[in-house]
């Protein structure tokens, strides 16, 4: 049995689709939409929080008036931080040692004795 | 890209370095204050604002009433011991029991009597408004503590 040659079947159709002439409008945009369409659709890669964190503090920090400020900050902050520990610590060690006090004026006074 | 990244990790080393020279700046004082003396001593010296001659006379009057209070405190031991023995021997209020019970009371007593005469001795000791101050205080701590409420404690 011999093959028919698709060349010669497709000919009607070749010279339909010759003819044929697109009117219709694209939608605005639509070349952008199309690439992010396929941005959509590729596999993201995930990157950790922490690394996003630090790639935008580092790009900031590249700013010497940022870096300045941050430096500033950073050393009012562990001196109040540090200040504030020592009023804590002070008044820990201030109770303890009162208390030591009374305990040794006036031992009798302790229920528990 | 490096330079950014060393003034981030040096702010931070700023910020815990800032932190432990206050940290160690404010509580080396206290530190300091234990060895040689007292602490509740040297306590006592730092929150009344006393000169060290008042603070070596408070000493003085402080080690002179331990000593009594040592021996008034053994006192109501050997009182308490007895009065435990006689308690156990019955399930009534004898008269043994009784006098016990007010002897070891005058002791209380006695001890709170000595025990006020040296805070009055402490506070003349103290410049009069720290004085009027220690006494106000130590008195609130001891003799005019709620013993009563503090028993269903």
């Amino acid at each position: 049995m011999k093959a028919e040659n698709p060349m010669q079947s497709d000919e009607p159709l070749r010279q339909v689709l010759h003819k044929w002439k697109v009117d219709a409008k694209l939608p605005p945009r639509f070349q952008e939409q199309v690439w992010r369409r396929i941005e959509r659709s590729e596999p993201q890669v995930q990157v950790p929080a922490w690394m996003l964190l630090f790639h935008r503090l580092t790009a900031a920090l590249a700013r010497p008036s940022l870096a300045v400020s941050y430096v500033t900050i950073l050393l009012l902050a562990g001196l109040l931080a540090g200040y504030w520990q020592v009023r804590i610590a002070r008044a820990h060690n201030d109770e303890a040692l009162s208390s030591r006090y009374v305990q040794m004026v006036a031992p009798f006074q302790n229920p528990h004795r | 890209m490096r330079r950014p990244s060393v003034i981030l990790f040096a702010g931070l080393a700023v910020a815990v370095l800032a932190y432990c020279a206050i940290y160690y700046a404010g509580t080396a004082n206290s530190c300091r204050m234990d060895p040689g003396q007292t602490p509740e001593l040297a306590w006592l010296k730092q929150e009344f604002h006393l000169s060290d001659a008042e603070f070596t006379r408070i000493s003085q009057a402080h080690e002179q009433y331990l000593a009594g209070c040592a021996e008034r405190c053994h006192r109501i031991d050997l009182k308490n011991q007895a009065l435990a023995q006689l308690l156990a021997a019955t399930n009534n209020i004898t008269p043994e029991i009784e006098k016990a019970l007010a002897e070891s009371a005058l002791l209380r007593a006695e001890c709170q009597k000595k025990m006020l005469q040296h805070f009055y001795e402490v506070s003349r000791t103290m410049p009069p408004e720290q004085g009027k101050r220690y006494l106000a205080w130590v008195q609130s701590k001891t003799v005019l503590t709620d013993s009563h409420s503090q028993m269903h404690h």
